[in-house]
């Protein structure tokens, strides 16, 4: 459970993020959606105690992050949108590091069904360098997995996925919402908000522009239910979508033999 | 396109230097800059710019080696330049590769260019080096000085010898890659390369041995001597024939006056004129091998600014130091991991090194000892108290795998569950425990062989101060790491990461600057302990021999500095908390 009153971020005079409050409970997505700017990243690092709030609370699972921090980040899990991994650790013993930062005491068999999930069984002596951007990915996910968090952050969770990784991150999600966690994702990919998240919270300039379930937000942009969240998203944040681009002129048709 | 490329050389110098002006705005740039202009300025520039002022002998060298007769200057440039041209055709063994920066590969390669455009533009990026260089060497040299015509004849000179030397270097890179084409191997070249040298060597060696006297060392007068020997086996014979073209390429810089440099300077822009035309014509495909080689410096660049150490070695898989449990302490997992790290800068070739030194240098003592000097036991000590002396001080600077070297993932750190003393602790502990064995290794290795007065200095005295440094040694490298991990987390922009890293003049003052402070605060943190220290032995020395006072009084400083420590890795975590890695690390 994830609970957010008054964030505010400065950056010297620069206003990131502005009064945001929301609240995601548990086995519900929220979609983080924005456009470049609006203060998605910046959020979700301040919800992972990664970065400092100048106003406002954090509470997860009831521990204020601000005052604490050890029992509320034990309960996080965040995924930043490049992995980052030790260069000179290899997958077996980011686990074992993992484990025990985290205090997992039965990390060996939770890593060892971690990696089988993630396809990364045959790489545990392998280090980062030997693997493939989306094996750093999965890696990445089975470290963040393994103290199994109740509340996960991913910020651009498909960057550099191939249609596999994809699939699978998505089920992945899925199944973490499932078992009861409090997912936030934020993403720039409209389909992918659409297909896994159960509510959505539009920033736009640090401010928050809508936030609820996909289909109360739909009903607020628009009349019609069918309207696609990428509509909703341009009217939400800069009126109506840009008009598509004109079809090429039908050819003509050949003239007919006198 | 020869002015796209000029204009974007030109642009791209002028904006690198504008950008480096406003960062000068950030006082940590301009307090740097300061401090290394000061630093150039009082020991090196003002000797070279103020004829009036006394200047170190460093400095004059480069003038007194003008004093030799100019014959003589330039048999010996002349077989220096030989010397490094026959290393261009020996030592290399890839392809020919013109190292461009990744978004010159990404615009130039794909852009409808020819190869000869490729060329010209890498030749023309050149001269910017090559001026510089040409600048360097003309204030060092201090030739400048004589007047303005030798001011030119120097910058020209130079100029000369360095372009064609850069164009041999190209030239013999795209002979070596047709060579290889042609199914001729890196071996047969060097074997070919080296037999013909060998020959031409040999040859002048024996003219030399049958046409002059002997060279009798103890009968040479002095240095006079020796040079006009030289100057003779160089002058005459087979050796001028060899030498030709490098003294044609000197024979400008070394003009006397203009009308002599205004005579040399036509043969030498031929030489330099068949240079470039032996680049141009060869038709050699350098493109591949440049992108590989491109990357590869573009890796070593982004590694070096990363703060990782400009080695493109790659990573071997290290065993674990020991075996780390699951629940426990957290701080002990980042020792875990930083050992790890520090296995790789431990590599087998390293320690085979260091072995082969220490076995090298035990030998040449003990011939010493063997000697007429018996006192090789106190110059190996002294050595080794010299180097536990150093340890301690500019230890903590070499041993980085602390949060300096983890600076780049704090974001990660950030988001542990962990107090922020307990990472500033566990990130102290893996570079403590490496200086503190190190150290060890050295008390013992000097209790055993420090021996300059038997008498009064028996192995029971050498191991009590022996026991007291190694009890100091923990609580002494810990305060020592303390301060560059304090500058990173309250100075995280003056530690060397990422493309904002200062360079040049701003580097050396923010290097000096750091180094003075760590030593202040240093010394500050020590007064404590030393006093405490100190009252233990006086006072213990009144009732007890004093070798059996010293643990002591070393355990009651260690404890003192234990004390001190624990107060900063506390004070430090607190900061360490409240650090915004958005806003000081742009992460």
């Amino acid at each position: 459970m994830i609970e957010v009153l008054g964030l505010t971020k400065l950056y010297g005079e620069f206003l990131a993020v502005s009064e945001l409050s929301f609240a995601v409970r548990p086995g519900e997505v929220l979609g983080l959606v924005g456009p470049n700017g609006a203060g998605k990243t910046t959020t979700l690092r301040c919800l992972a105690g990664i970065i400092p709030p100048t106003r406002g609370t954090i509470t997860v699972s009831g521990d204020d992050l601000a005052t604490r921090p050890i029992e509320a980040k034990r309960r996080i899990a965040f995924f930043p949108d490049e992995p980052r991994l030790f260069d000179y650790l290899t997958v077996g013993q980011h686990l074992n590091f993992v484990a025990r930062i985290y205090g997992v005491p039965d990390y060996e068999a939770r890593g060892r069904e971690l990696l089988a999930e993630m396809e990364l069984a045959e790489k545990r002596d392998a280090l980062p360098a030997e693997l493939s951007r989306g094996m750093k990915q999965k890696l990445a996910l089975a470290c963040g997995l393994l103290h199994a968090p109740s509340v996960i952050y991913f910020d651009e969770p498909l960057t550099g996925l191939d249609p596999y990784g994809i699939r699978r991150m998505k089920d992945s999600i899925l199944r973490r919402a499932r078992d009861g966690a409090a997912i936030i994702i934020s993403s720039h990919l409209l389909h992918l908000v659409e297909e896994i998240c159960s509510h959505l919270l539009i920033l736009q300039n640090g401010k928050k522009v809508a936030d609820g379930t996909l289909a109360e937000i739909t009903q607020r942009f628009s009349q019609h239910p069918e309207t696609s969240l990428e509509e909703v998203f341009f009217r939400a944040t800069s009126g109506p979508a840009p008009a598509p681009p004109p079809l090429d002129p039908p050819a003509a048709p050949p003239a007919s033999p006198p | 396109m020869i002015s796209a490329l000029l204009y974007l050389q030109s642009r791209s110098a002028l904006n690198r230097f504008r950008t480096r002006l406003k960062r000068l705005k950030q006082p940590k740039y301009l307090i740097a800059a300061l401090a290394g202009g000061a630093y150039f300025w009082f020991f090196m520039l003002r000797f070279w710019l103020m004829p009036g002022k006394p200047r170190p002998e460093a400095a004059l060298a480069g003038v007194q080696v003008f004093q030799m007769p100019v014959d003589l200057l330039q048999g010996i440039g002349a077989t220096i330049l030989f010397v490094i041209v026959l290393a261009a055709w020996v030592f290399p063994h890839e392809r020919a590769a013109l190292i461009f920066t990744e978004a010159e590969v990404a615009f130039l390669f794909p852009a409808p260019l020819n190869r000869r455009g490729l060329i010209h533009y890498k030749l023309a990026r050149s001269q910017f080096a090559i001026l510089f260089t040409t600048l360097l060497l003309t204030l060092f040299s201090g030739r400048w000085r004589a007047g303005p015509t030798q001011a030119f004849i120097a910058i020209f000179g130079w100029w000369l010898i360095l372009a064609t030397l850069s164009l041999h270097f190209l030239g013999s890179s795209f002979t070596r890659t047709l060579l290889l084409e042609r199914g001729i191997s890196n071996w047969l070249r060097r074997g070919l390369v080296l037999g013909v040298a060998g020959g031409i060597v040999t040859a002048i060696v024996l003219w030399a041995r049958r046409t002059m006297p002997g060279l009798d060392l103890a009968e040479v007068n002095g240095i006079k001597g020796f040079t006009e020997y030289l100057n003779t086996a160089l002058a005459s014979g087979p050796a001028p024939y060899l030498l030709l073209p490098f003294r044609v390429a000197l024979k400008p810089f070394l003009a006397t006056d203009f009308s002599q440099f205004l005579l040399a300077l036509g043969p030498a822009l031929l030489l330099l004129a068949l240079h470039y035309f032996w680049v141009i014509r060869s038709n050699v495909a350098f493109e591949e091998a440049s992108v590989t080689a491109s990357e590869k410096v573009a890796a070593l660049l982004t590694a070096a600014r990363a703060g990782k150490g400009a080695h493109l070695k790659p990573m071997k898989r290290k065993r674990d130091p020991f075996r780390l449990a699951p629940t426990g302490f957290p701080p002990l997992a980042l020792l875990w991991k930083n050992l790890i790290a520090a296995g790789q800068l431990f590599s087998t070739r390293i320690w085979m090194v260091v072995l082969v030194q220490v076995v090298v240098m035990g030998i040449a003592m003990t011939s010493i000892g063997r000697g007429e000097h018996q006192a090789w036991p106190a110059v190996v000590g002294g050595l080794l108290i010299g180097l536990l002396a150093m340890s301690f001080v500019i230890g903590p600077n070499f041993a980085r795998v602390d949060l300096r070297q983890d600076l780049l993932v704090a974001d990660l750190l950030k988001a542990y569950p962990l107090r922020g003393w307990q990472v500033i602790l566990g990130e102290l502990l893996a570079p403590v425990a490496i200086l503190t064995a190190l150290q060890v290794v050295l008390v013992v290795a000097i209790v055993l062989i420090f021996t300059p007065e038997p008498k009064h200095f028996p192995l029971a005295t050498r191991f009590a101060c022996g026991l007291g440094v190694v009890l100091l040694a923990p609580a002494l490298n810990c305060a020592g790491l303390l301060i560059p991990n304090a500058a990173a987390v309250l100075l995280p922009g003056w530690m060397p990461r990422g493309k904002d890293r200062p360079q040049g003049i701003e580097a050396t003052g923010q290097a000096m600057i750091m180094l003075f402070g760590q030593l202040f605060v240093l010394l500050i943190g020590l007064l404590p302990a030393a006093g405490a220290g100190a009252g233990v032995f006086f006072l213990g020395k009144l009732l007890l021999p004093w070798p059996v006072v010293v643990p002591f009084a070393a355990l009651l400083a260690a404890l003192v500095l234990a004390a001190e420590a624990a107060l900063g890795v506390w004070l430090l975590g607190k900061f360490f908390e409240r650090m915004d890695v958005s806003a000081e690390l742009g992460q």
